[in-house]
């Protein structure tokens, strides 16, 4: 049953300049103060958290997520997931490395009463695997429950140590990149708490609001938060608050360096909102500021103009600092992009990270889903988006490998990569298509093929769909779901429910498939042959019948084989094409496991394909969709053994170094 | 002689030597050619009689190519993007001074490589130290004369690699590198780091590289027996003598030269007709090169040598005298015999 958006919604997307008026519930507001001290690599926080309950259910209790407690040991379920998945160098860092967070102190708030402390109800919970040492999730039992649509006001302090970068987070020398770095209150709905605890292959969930929040770091070092930076203040002892305010943001992170470069511009269209965009970039990529701003100019305006307006005034990318491992996150109004001191131009490095992330801003930041859950509903939608605008905008771009401890790339101008194979990463789908159904809560899939399911598999069935359906009605479905679930939580079933009503079909049939059911998809010329066929026996009636010896008639009899070799159903074209470039189509419903087609014409057969426009993206073996009397096969293994001939060569001779 | 005029040499002698040129690039040929075949017959198999055959002949077909490579196995694994035009020499170069692991097939060919070559190299120094032709009995006869000093002086050479690779490598590369740009937060600095740590590396290698050089030179112009007598004999004359070290860069630059070259022309991956066979001709041609280039190295360093001895193109060795056929020494024999 298909999910309406909740009343309380909040006014469609507008853009604005300055403050508006609350285009998200704003349920869950903080207001923080914070003190880094790098020196003892600690930050120290104070947060009121005003929460309005906008679930049909009362909370008898409040849940916070700790998420740098993830890297507070081994067992952790973040660290015992990672460590499942083959990382173990992970358990091998070193002391300095680890970080954790603690509530020191937290109290409710009441109107007119005396703040009652909640501290020593603090307890530990792991809804999701029962580990009793996991410590990424707090519950807080209440006094009395907060009824729906009644606000609680709590206080929180808490202290961290920050960590070596984990999952995105953490420090490397003076640089620090803070995500996830405060107590933040789970989501209530209707069947109670959605809140996770935190795992190695899924992000995050939050409610929107409007966070205020006073950032105190060592003087001259520079500040990038979400939202805007309202003022600065000289503490006098050597450091500076910064003050930033976001409003209708579901998270909020901040960075701070005294190394960074600061650069500005802005984008500008002839429909869409001004967006001030500021760029934190790290002293050595200081010749790739444009790259950095021509990618994100890319994706606030196809995004804009395909799905609807970035409603934010202003957008910071950061470019994190080698070896951080922040690089290529989202945050509200603010990500990481990622770059590399040699970056050849026709690499899409740092295009393709900083799109993908910038992207983020439509497909997590204003249409909020549970990233817990439904990992695909943000990363599929944004990799399908992603690789089409590096289409519009940055074709052609190559392959290339980088060599020598990964310092020195080469560029292969002869692989131009493509926006629907590359750009939807089918080979790195191919190997996990029958791993796990995409409508496996994300934080249950394999670790090892989470990705390949969330992201690749999602874009990889949406540009079948633009295919099947055609992008305008695609675009449709698009930006209707943008408009209507902007500053909302949608969940699977209102996605499917807008294609359905756009598309003006049923598409269940589609999504049973491509998200309920694990299901590949691989259809195949089987047999393919196009001859005068000869005819021999007897022939007549009566008197007349004769015996006839083999005599080829003067038409072409063409059959086509053509078979579906894995569980996916889908209906495909099948083209013949002829030797005077005449061409015959069928449309097969793909359901048998064979189907045997035939024509008869004047002319000779030359080729067969299943799927000749390719509308089946997810098809995991494209070779065997096609089959040609006329066959270059031999001219094709003979080139590129002989280009991998040359490659042996040398080979041998390098290791001839040795005698 | 100094190192030029040893370079100089060298040249002169290769160039003396065409044969040898010929038989070592056929060599790695016969070894190559054979595996070639073999991925020919995968590659086929794969495409089949599709469509993507027509593609991947005409230039590239990156689809298929990853179709292909998501169920390869042995040998299929190594047919990757990187074998096209320069990249295929990066590939290699980064795989050696990165330590990176070979495939099992690649690895079984190129150690039947080194061996045939190594026994072939007898050969090959005793035609340079000679400095005249040798006719094909007395450079099988060196072939044969020198081989298992060499299969002796290998196993000390695979013990100081193996050292080298197995263990040196990663502590300068991995934990070294690990250590010093770990809180590192510039690539640039990182990259200065590891260039630095690869030359530390590339010093301790050209000096055993150097040293197992000169003890072959040594077992070949002194006909040393002893391996290990060379090996020391090899490893003073590399101390003593300055000019072993230039001379090795000299090497070493044409090298570099010949590389940076061919990334210049290196050509990708045409269509199948005319300049498919052009390709190839390129690539062989740089193969050959490579070939000169390996063979220079032994012959400017055998001159160079026998320059620092009494007098030039001095060789101690006697010439090796081939066996008289089994009917001979009978007959031989049978005379002998009677004589009593």
């Amino acid at each position: 049953m298909s999910r309406q958006p909740p009343t309380t919604a909040a006014p469609a997307v507008s853009s604005s300049q300055g403050a508006v008026q609350a285009r998200s519930p704003r349920n869950a507001n903080y207001t923080i103060t914070a003190r880094l001290d790098p020196a003892s690599r600690t930050l120290k926080g104070d947060a009121l958290i005003t929460w309005r309950n906008i679930a049909p259910i009362p909370a008898t209790s409040l849940r916070f997520h700790l998420y740098y407690n993830a890297w507070r040991n081994t067992r952790s379920s973040w660290m015992r997931e990672r460590l499942l998945a083959g990382n173990r160098d992970l358990a091998e860092r070193p002391p300095d490395d680890w970080g954790w967070i603690d509530i020191t102190s937290i109290r409710a708030i009441g109107a007119g009463g005396a703040p009652a402390d909640l501290t020593s109800r603090l307890r530990f919970i792991a809804p999701d695997d029962g580990n009793a040492d996991d410590r990424t999730l707090v519950d807080v039992p209440l006094d009395s429950p907060v009824k729906p649509g009644d606000t609680i006001n709590v206080q929180v302090a808490w202290s961290s140590l920050v960590p070596r970068t984990f999952a995105r987070t953490g420090t490397i020398g003076d640089f620090y990149f803070m995500a996830q770095w405060f107590p933040k209150i789970g989501v209530l709905e209707e069947q109670g708490w959605n809140a996770h605890q935190f795992h190695s292959a899924t992000e995050f969930f939050s409610d929107f609001g409007v966070y205020d929040v006073r950032l105190t770091v060592p003087n001259a070092w520079t500040v990038g938060a979400s939202g805007v930076e309202r003022g600065r203040r000289d503490e006098g002892d050597g450091t500076t608050t910064h003050h930033y305010h976001a409003e209708d943001v579901h998270d909020f992170a901040w960075t701070t360096s005294p190394d960074y470069l600061e650069r500005t511009a802005v984008f500008e269209h002839p429909t869409l909102p001004r967006v001030a965009m500021r760029l934190l970039l790290q002293p050595e990529h200081g010749g790739q500021a444009d790259r950095h701003f021509d990618a994100t100019r890319a994706a606030l305006k196809y995004y804009g103009e395909w799905y609807g307006p970035y409603p934010y005034p202003n957008i910071t990318i950061v470019d994190p600092a080698w070896q951080s491992g922040a690089g290529g996150m989202e945050y509200p109004t603010l990500f990481t992009a990622g770059t590399r001191w040699i970056a050849p131009r026709r690499v899409a490095q740092p295009e393709s990270v900083t799109v993908h992330e910038a992207g983020h801003q439509f497909w997590y930041g204003v249409v909020a889903t549970n990233e817990f859950e439904h990992a695909w509903m943000d990363e599929g939608l944004n990799t399908f988006s992603t690789a089409r605008t590096l289409e519009q905008v940055f074709n052609p771009h190559f392959y290339a490998r980088r060599y020598f401890g990964g310092f020195v790339p080469w560029v292969f101008e002869d692989l131009p990569l493509s926006r629907a194979t590359d750009g939807n990463r089918l080979s790195g789908y191919r190997p996990a298509a029958r791993s796990d159904a995409q409508s496996t809560h994300t934080w249950r899939y394999w670790p090892g093929t989470a990705s390949a399911i969330s992201y690749n598999k999602t874009a990889l069935w949406l540009h079948t769909l633009e295919r099947l359906l055609g992008w305008d009605v695609l675009q449709r479905i698009m930006s209707t779901y943008y408009t209507r679930w902007a500053f909302k939580h949608p969940k699977p079933e209102d996605f499917f429910a807008i294609v359905n009503e756009v598309a003006g079909r049923d598409m269940a049939w589609f999504f049973d498939q491509v998200h309920r059911r694990a299901y590949a998809f691989d259809y195949g010329v089987a047999s393919f042959r196009s001859e005068r066929p000869a005819a021999r026996g007897y022939f007549g009636d009566g008197d007349k019948r004769t015996f006839s010896a083999a005599e080829a008639g003067q038409d072409y009899v063409t059959t086509v084989v053509v078979r579906r070799h894995a569980e996916g159903v889908f209906p495909v074209d099948i083209r013949v094409m002829f030797a005077n470039r005449e061409e015959v189509r069928w449309r097969w419903d793909g359901r048998d496991t064979w189907k045997l087609f035939e024509v008869t014409k004047p002319v000779r057969a030359v080729s067969v394909e299943v799927d000749p426009e390719r509308v089946l993206l997810l098809d995991v073996n494209y070779t065997n969709n096609s089959m040609t009397l006329e066959p270059r096969t031999r001219a094709a293994a003979r080139k590129w053994s002989l280009a991998w001939l040359i490659w042996l060569q040398d080979q041998l001779l390098t290791y001839g170094f040795f005698i | 002689m100094g190192a030029g005029t040893a370079f100089r040499e060298g040249i002169r002698r290769v160039n003396a030597a065409p044969l040898v040129l010929l038989g070592m690039t056929g060599l790695t040929l016969l070894v190559a050619f054979p595996l070639s075949l073999a991925l020919r017959g995968m590659i086929a198999a794969h495409l089949g009689d599709s469509l993507a055959a027509g593609a991947a002949a005409a230039g590239t077909n990156y689809d298929w190519w990853q179709e292909f490579l998501a169920q390869a196995s042995g040998l299929g694994t190594t047919f990757l993007p990187s074998i096209i035009g320069f990249g295929a020499v990066l590939d290699n170069l980064g795989g050696l001074l990165d330590n990176l692991p070979m495939a099992t097939t690649i690895a079984a060919a190129v150690s039947a490589w080194l061996v045939l070559w190594s026994f072939l190299s007898g050969g090959i120094m005793d035609r340079f130290a000679r400095n005249r032709p040798t006719r094909a009995h007395g450079f099988f006869a060196a072939c044969g004369t020198h081989f298992w000093r060499f299969v002796r002086l290998g196993v000390l050479a695979l013990a100081a690699y193996y050292v080298l690779f197995g263990f040196v490598h990663g502590w300068l590369l991995d934990d070294a590198f690990g250590r010093l740009t770990r809180n590192l937060t510039e690539e640039r600095l990182g990259f200065l780091v590891r260039l630095a740590l690869y030359a530390m590396f590339g010093l301790l290698l050209v000096a055993v590289n150097l040293v197992f050089d000169y003890a072959r030179v040594r077992i070949v112009v002194e006909d040393r027996r002893s391996a290990i007598g060379a090996m020391l004999a090899g490893a003073r004359f590399v101390r003593r003598t300055p000019g072993t070290f230039y001379l090795y860069l000299l090497n070493g630059a044409a090298f570099a030269l010949l590389v940076l070259g061919y990334a210049l022309v290196s050509p990708g991956a045409p269509g199948a007709g005319f300049w498919m066979w052009m390709t190839l001709a390129l690539g062989q041609a740089y193969i050959v090169a490579r070939h000169y280039l390996k063979l220079l190295f032994y012959a400017s360093e055998i001159a160079f040598f026998q320059s620092a001895l009494a007098h030039a193109s001095y060789t101690a060795a006697p010439a090796v005298v081939w066996p008289d056929s089994p009917a001979a020494e009978a007959i031989l024999n049978a005379d002998t015999s009677i004589g009593r």
